[in-house]
């Protein structure tokens, strides 16, 4: 089985070595550099610079530890954005060795579908040369969205790729967009030093999320002097020597010296000969796949951020590896139903399952339980005592639904709730299971209790 | 210790009256039973409300818990020192810990509040 795949993000370079475990000649074609957004863009660029701004952060906070610091604080950008690439230079070096590793061969090009079975591909010194294949995965990701009337310049008007780049702080910086992208960068630059302003035109910040979780970052940011401003939008841009001037649909004006636009992200699927072989696209330019990750044409499949859904680096590795067992015979189907997703927000959210006001939206009746994070003795050895466990079960079987929490380490508490999902536990067997003390954990167990009002650190209602 | 010039709200805010305005803040005993106060959601300034509803939120080191509306008005002013040292409220909940100045609506309500005494005995029959 000759297999090509094009695109080297954690769709593609995971699709790649479950391949090649499973005995598949691989051929990875990539136009940038292994890893895709992720890895270069996107979540790890991201966390390292919230990182260094978390670490500024617990600096700022270091009496209250009981540690006298003498001198100034000062976060030097070039110096994190350097650290920063050496993570990522390092992860880089580490899918380039397990390529290598795995037989897997790397084209560096840009690659463009000629017939269902060659790929060619243009070099990064110009030459072209063809890629044949029996069967071809399409994992070319995405892009940010720019608004058309004023387009990324990558200096004034940025996007996420420039954003993680900036080598000076900018004084001010208006985010427009309050997803997941805009309310991260916008917790990073804030404790950078910029002042802040995000505009949503949805009705509230991180707005695919439960609604309890997004009015509680509603109010850290707020706690933070982040300006929060929902349901409007950017009417007119204008770059003028003194910033970027943006005048919104409410009749205000704002100033920053950049904007950072981050409204959503593009598919791309455009330039690579879909059109070419007739691979069937959706409105917004998104691959249509089956639940196998085929797409319309036999041999051909298609992951990761370019068939839409959720844009998550960990749903495209779980596509990537489905897709590669089908290409090597397999009948797998991709489940979509427990999706632990995090957001690298100061707090952190973690999130899995069904929000409540889905619940409602499905007619499904549910309770919920809550156990705030400054009740745990934990928190407050961390000093980081905001937040929320929040469990949504289903009324009358008691099993877990949804899990959503805001606080530290969310991303990493979401985990236990993700298994429960998946095997169906009920809020019994979290709060019955015991939990270490003293650790954040323990706010799961309490938050399970709390669904039938028997969480034992809650003063009675 | 309660001070006798202020009048008292079941929700266990205080009000200082002077003609048509009052000044809002909270009681020496709800700011003990919060504890240490980490943060304060103080209302914003124009902003109309009505008695018994929720104009902030404080939030100590041991819960998060709603300011309620003493009387129907207006807020006219609020206390700014607040948001960069709650923890004023904790040290000098009626004096430098006011939250906000408020416009009444409604003079009447006033007759519906406590004085100092008779929120002394309502806080102990409260701690019970």
């Amino acid at each position: 089985m000759k297999l090509a795949i094009l695109g080297a993000g954690p769709g593609g370079y995971v699709a790649a070595i479950k391949a090649a475990q499973l005995g598949a000649q691989v051929t990875v074609i990539e136009e940038t550099e292994v890893g895709g957004t992720c890895l270069n863009r996107g979540c790890i660029p991201t966390k390292s610079l919230a990182a260094s701004s978390e670490m500024l952060a617990k600096l700022r906070q270091s009496e209250d530890f009981g540690i006298e610091l003498k001198g100034e604080i000062i976060p030097n950008l070039s110096k994190i954005i350097e650290r920063k690439n050496k993570i990522v230079n390092t992860q880089v070096k580490g899918i380039r060795g397990l390529f290598k590793s795995w037989g897997i061969t790397l084209k560096e090009g840009r690659g463009v579908l000629q017939s269902p079975s060659e790929i060619e591909v243009t070099l990064k010194d110009g030459s072209k040369e063809t890629t044949a294949a029996d069967k071809i995965i399409i994992a070319t990701g995405s892009r940010p969205s720019q608004i058309p009337a004023f387009p990324f310049d990558g200096d004034r008007i940025i996007s996420s790729n420039d954003a993680i780049n900036l080598t000076d702080i900018p004084k001010s910086l208006l985010i427009v967009g309050a997803g997941v992208i805009g309310c991260e960068f916008a917790c990073i630059f804030k404790e950078l030093g910029s002042e802040v302003s995000i505009i949503e035109m949805l009705p509230r910040a991180v707005a695919t999320e439960d609604i309890e979780i997004s009015e509680q970052l509603e109010r850290e940011l707020k706690k933070k002097k982040i300006k929060l401003y929902t349901n409007v939008k950017v009417e007119k841009v204008d770059v003028k020597d003194d910033g970027v001037h943006a005048w919104l649909t409410d009749g205000k004006e704002t100033v920053a010296e950049k904007t950072l636009v981050s409204i959503g992200r593009a598919f791309n699927s455009n330039g690579i000969g879909l059109e070419t072989i007739g691979i069937n696209k959706d409105i917004r330019g998104e691959i249509i796949v089956n639940e196998k990750m085929e797409t319309n044409v036999p041999g051909i499949y298609a992951i990761g951020d370019v068939i839409g859904g959720l844009l998550l680096a960990h749903v495209a590795s779980k596509e990537g590896i489905t897709a590669a067992k089908n290409v090597m015979g397999g009948d797998e189907r991709i489940d979509y139903s427990v999706v632990p997703a995090g957001i690298f927000t100061s707090p952190e959210i973690g999130s899995v399952g069904l929000r409540e006001h889905q619940a409602a939206e499905k007619g499904i009746k549910v309770r919920t339980g809550h156990f705030q994070f400054r009740t745990l003795a934990k928190a407050h050895i961390m000093g980081e005592i905001s937040g929320f466990f929040k469990i949504v079960s289903e009324e009358t079987t008691d099993r877990i639904l949804g899990v959503h929490i805001i606080g530290p380490h969310a991303s990493d508490l979401i985990h236990e709730a993700a298994i429960a999902i998946k095997k169906g536990l009920k809020t019994k067997d979290i709060a019955e299971t015991i939990h270490a003390h003293p650790t954040l954990s323990e706010g799961m167990m309490e938050a399970a209790d709390d669904v039938h009002g028997e969480a034992i650190h809650t003063i009675k209602r | 210790m309660n001070p006798d010039d202020l009048k008292y709200h079941k929700e266990h805010t205080w009000i200082k009256v002077s003609g048509r305005k009052a000044t809002v803040g909270i009681t020496d005993y709800a700011q003990n039973a919060l504890g240490d106060i980490v943060y304060i959601d103080l209302p914003e300034v124009d902003m109309d409300f009505e008695i018994n509803n929720e104009i902030g939120e404080i939030e100590s080191t041991k819960a998060t818990s709603s300011i309620i509306a003493p009387l129907t008005g207006r807020v006219i002013e609020v206390n700014e020192d607040l948001s960069e040292s709650p923890e004023i409220i904790n040290e000098d909940p009626y004096g430098k810990g006011w939250i906000a100045i408020l416009e009444i609506d409604d003079i009447s309500e006033l007759d519906d509040m406590m004085d100092s005494s008779e929120y002394e005995k309502y806080v102990e029959e409260e701690a019970k």
